[in-house]
């Protein structure tokens, strides 16, 4: 485990620092395999095998097109941060110590769930595995059915935003 | 339940961090956009261990919603940057001064 998290906290280090913005993309992909790892140590096979298929197999290689659409030859040639980088960095370190004071408080499963377990129970057992299929399944179109169909209407927007966004304007002017 | 919880929500506010020391420094308008992803995906991580602390699927459940919105941002975004590049070749954040086309 401590590997893992040594390798994740590197390569989204690698990633924002780079100067060539494709090893960047490359070491952001390294990133999303190293926290679907992650997800499966911690159960979540479905959301392991979708952080692959969408983030890593989608979503990233449609930035990684955009990119070289683009077409910028002279990007490694030009400085990487802008010259307010020092209170980015300040940013960043102020939110992990803030992140890192509200972990002080420990999180004890019994007293503070909010919800008893929702996950099937056979003889105090779990008759699925937490991030199984099914399990997830059965929560996402039970109680979280009216926030899945939401999600599509979310996703139709976004189509359409990107389509009338991306779409060349006719020459009438 | 677990005894990482401790870890993974000290990894997820450090991959935080730094996905926003990323968006604030970056002069590449592609790159900001991809630090964004790597918040998403520290937050992620966050709702994953505490669905396993909890042994509750439904933290499970709002981290593909986070994805299914990361999808749609990264549409919408990436649509911006090619609207803006046809205007003005290049990346670069520091050369959109002005909202004029």
């Amino acid at each position: 485990m401590p590997a893992v998290l040594l390798a994740c906290v590197a390569s989204a280090v690698l990633a924002v620092t780079r100067r060539n913005p494709v090893h960047s993309m490359l070491w952001v992909l390294v990133l999303f395999l190293n926290v679907a790892g992650i997800f499966l140590m911690l159960d979540a096979e479905f959301l392991a095998a979708v952080q692959v298929i969408v983030y890593a197999g989608a979503i990233l290689i449609f930035y990684l097109f955009v990119m070289m659409l683009l077409d910028l030859p002279d990007e490694e040639s030009r400085p990487r941060f802008g010259r307010h980088w020092p209170f980015a960095v300040a940013v960043g370190l102020s939110f992990a110590a803030l992140a890192w004071s509200g972990q002080v408080e420990k999180f004890d499963p019994v007293e503070n769930a909010v919800a008893p377990s929702a996950v099937p129970q056979i003889d105090g057992e779990p008759a699925v595995g937490l991030g199984s299929l099914e399990n997830v399944g059965k929560a996402l179109f039970g109680p979280f059915a009216l926030p899945f169909e939401i999600a599509s209407l979310v996703l139709l927007a976004a189509i359409v935003g990107a389509v009338v966004l991306a779409r060349r304007r006719p020459a009438e002017s | 339940m677990t005894e990482y919880l401790d870890e993974i929500q000290a990894l997820s506010a450090v991959l935080f961090a730094v996905g926003a020391f990323g968006f604030l420094a970056r002069r590449n308008i592609i790159l900001m956009l991809v630090s964004v992803e790597v918040m998403l995906n520290a937050v992620n991580l966050s709702l994953v261990g505490f669905s396993r602390h909890f042994e509750d699927p439904r933290g499970q459940v709002l981290a593909l919603f986070v994805i299914a919105v990361a999808a749609a941002e990264a549409g919408v975004g990436l649509g911006l940057i090619i609207a803006l590049n046809r205007n003005k070749p290049g990346a670069g954040v520091a050369d959109l001064t002005q909202l004029k086309g």
